[in-house]
């Protein structure tokens, strides 16, 4: 007797970089070549096709939740779309038993000069209620949501916080027998988040299976009973959520391929300190990179800082100038001094190098992560006094600690 | 669109005594019959959300437009003053007078071309106007060029009471003939809805279909009898005129509000020049038929072969 649940077997699915024909003037050669050339068999890689996931399994029961943790680019929006059938794998299959509820987008149906009421019924529409059942559960969404004086009032006039609310207010009310979840739990402030956590964890303790993509570790490790880490779309590591949580914040992994095109890619990012870093303490980073030829100075080595718990970055180094084009070519060495001013957690460290000419981040490179351990009270953007120095010059480079 | 796949619902009975929905995607693909059956399944399962999804588009259309419902009645109101400009001015150059029933037959046809363009116009655009909800969430995605053509049958409804109360000053008449109005209709939304289909997807891999459904629209008013009779073209003319797929929807409505005439029934007039000229035949009626059912079974299947592949080029 089939109980609800999620099977994902042996999934395998291929994407293909570029190259989508948008106008019909490019179907002819696309058909001529189609023609002509011999039909690959579907597990062949061509030209700029890539796995996005390779060999991917899992189970998901009732009572259990499954946590996915990785880096952006892993596969985990990928294995969410194959899941929630928006695209078909191009081997294995999916499979999903009993109705299913996605806390994907929650909003994503709202028309903007609709009122709220109307998009409740739209919406509801959508994720596959009825229209019975919403106007059955309507009070409780609108309550839930706390917006009740604005529900008649059309959406475009709702701030992103009151849309995510609502949205989640409509998910949280369907009747479902299996749970996705990507990210919602970062949606409104914190004491919304706190409700929408509760509301998960109390569908989940029913014994709904869950599968939950998050990058706030913590929540995962609470809600989930097991885990899997993905990396460049295998899954490198299967078991308790602590067991991923802790392989996740330790490894170092490999950078993506934005930025090809440039001169300069960052390959490695090591946190040199010991784990875990008192709060309020020094921690030594070392980034790596690789320089091809002499570029213009306008590239600098860029870090931010996140925390695991609420996906938000707690402190950036632009402003900080450690240039990386005006190097000699070859591999080179940066080190980096933060300053902890953060509470108990995990963090991440994202890298990338940034184009002050065009104010944005131009290759984005290793993450690493941080355990920070002491808990002392602090809360959003901290200065973290940063230092950075290119290994092997005798004098630092480029030493500015802003507002110190 | 190398991986083309499918997906297998099937209900089993849950351990709580209620139905559990299994759906299960693989690579695989299924017969065109199977396919079709699944399609409409799910769709008809889906109905509230296109009921929704309706109600959506009439509102935004309706709520902040200048005009409100007036905007209903404006577009059929330009065809049908295009339309009596030309019979004008064919009346003119012929010399004979304009017959009485020119502005009820034109009125007609118009509202029957207005369905059609304002229906093909939306519905091309309908899938990749609702790209963050199909590139997000699980539907069949039939309901979207769907609701755009119902949607437009919203606004056909009111321009068509609107005329219905104006045609007996217009020349039409209360007869038996009327009875063919249903399935005249019930032929054109298929027929639209089959052409929505094809040209939404298409509209999704090329861009630049909406432009090319844009010029096709303005041009086939022209190649189908909106504004004149087939009979006027002569005996070939006539027969070619009518090889449009939508030509005898259009022309057999006028027959059958205007004429009273029986669409089972052959009809010959004799034209301007005295010339005897076949205005109808019952094969019309097949021949429409024929294309709206095996459009739509066609587009449908096209649809879903390629719906598997949507977000992955959206």
């Amino acid at each position: 007797m089939p109980t609800p649940g999620i099977k994902v077997e042996g999934v395998w699915k291929k994407f293909r970089r570029g190259d989508v024909h948008d106008s019909l003037r490019d179907l002819v050669p696309a058909l001529a070549r189609r023609l002509v050339g011999r039909r690959r068999p579907a597990d062949v890689l061509a030209a700029r096709e890539f796995w996005a996931l390779s060999d991917v399994s899992f189970d998901v029961e009732p009572g259990e939740a499954l946590g996915v943790i990785g880096h952006n680019g892993a596969g985990k929006s990928t294995l969410l779309k194959l899941i929630n059938q928006i695209i078909r794998p191009t081997r294995g299959y999916t499979e999903v038993r009993g109705r299913t509820g996605s806390l994907i987008e929650i909003s994503a149906g709202f028309h903007p000069d609709l009122t709220g009421r109307q998009n409740v019924f739209l919406q509801g529409a959508i994720i596959g209620m009825s229209t019975a059942e919403i106007s059955r559960k309507f009070d409780q969404i609108v309550e839930f949501s706390g917006i009740e004086k604005f529900i008649d009032t059309p959406v475009k006039r709702y701030s992103s916080g009151m849309n995510a609310r609502l949205g989640f207010a409509i998910a949280a009310h369907l009747d479902t027998e299996v749970l996705i979840i990507d990210e919602v739990l970062a949606v409104g402030d914190l004491a919304f988040q706190e409700r929408a956590f509760g509301r998960i964890k109390e569908m989940s303790s029913s014994g709904i299976p869950v599968v939950l993509v998050t990058h706030q570790l913590e929540r995962m490790t609470t809600l989930c009973t097991k885990a899997i880490l993905l990396d460049g779309g295998r899954i490198v590591r299967e078991g308790t959520p602590e067991e991923c949580v802790e392989t996740y914040a330790t490894a170092v992994f490999e950078s993506g391929d934005r930025g090809a095109h440039l001169p300069f890619r960052l390959t490695a990012v090591e946190v040199v300190s010991p784990s875990p870093v008192p709060s309020g303490e020094r921690v030594h980073l070392l980034v790596r990179g690789e320089l091809d030829r002499g570029a213009p100075p306008i590239y600098d080595l860029h870090l931010r800082v996140r925390s695991a718990r609420t996906g938000k970055v707690v402190f950036s180094t632009l402003g900080v100038n450690c240039g990386v084009g005006d190097l000699p070519p070859g591999e080179f060495e940066i080190e980096v001094e933060l300053q902890l001013n953060v509470g108990q957690g995990i963090f991440s460290v994202e890298t990338a190098v940034h184009d002050s000419s065009r104010r944005q981040d131009v290759a984005v490179g290793p993450h690493a992560h941080l355990r920070v351990s002491q808990s002392t009270a602090f809360n959003g953007s901290v200065q973290m006094n940063p230092v950075m120095r290119v290994v092997g010059e005798r004098t630092p480079r480029l030493v500015i600690a802003a507002d110190s | 669109m190398s991986p083309l796949t499918d997906t297998m619902p099937s209900i089993t009975p849950a351990a709580g005594g209620g139905r559990l929905l299994v759906r299960r995607s693989t690579a695989e693909r299924r017969s065109w019959a199977g396919e079709l059956a699944l399609a409409v399944r799910e769709v008809w399962e889906s109905r509230e959300l296109v009921g929704q999804l309706v109600l959506r588009d009439v509102r935004v259309r309706y709520h902040q437009a200048v005009m409100g419902f007036a905007w209903a009645l404006f577009m059929p109101l330009l065809i049908v003053l295009s339309g009596t400009l030309v019979r004008v001015a064919m009346a003119t150059v012929s010399g004979n007078a304009l017959a009485p029933q020119v502005l009820g037959s034109t009125a007609v046809k118009g509202i029957m071309w207005a369905f059609f363009a304002g229906a093909l116009g939306t519905g091309t655009q309908s899938l990749l106007a609702n790209k963050q909800l199909f590139t997000k969430l699980y539907f069949p995605r039939e309901v979207l060029p769907l609701a755009a053509v119902l949607a437009q049958c919203v606004d056909t409804a009111i321009g068509g009471t609107a005329l219905a109360l104006l045609l007996p000053f217009l020349g039409g008449a209360l007869t038996p003939a009327l009875l063919w109005v249903p399935l005249l209709v019930a032929l054109m939304f298929v027929f639209t809805l089959g052409v929505c289909l094809f040209t939404s997807c298409a509209n999704l891999f090329f861009r630049d279909v909406k432009y090319i459904v844009q010029v096709l629209l303005t041009f086939g008013i022209f190649l189908t009898p909106v504004f004149f009779e087939p009979v006027m073209l002569g005996p070939v003319g006539g027969r070619l005129l009518m090889l449009s797929p939508i030509s005898p929807m259009i022309e057999g409505m006028r027959l059958v509000v205007i004429e009273g005439h029986d669409l089972l029934r052959p009809l010959v007039v004799a034209n301007a020049k005295g010339v005897e000229v076949l205005s109808w035949t019952p094969w019309y009626l097949l021949y429409s038929a024929a294309w709206a059912l095996g459009g739509l079974a066609v587009s449908m299947r096209i649809f879903r072969r390629s719906a598997v592949v949507f977000a992955e080029y959206a």
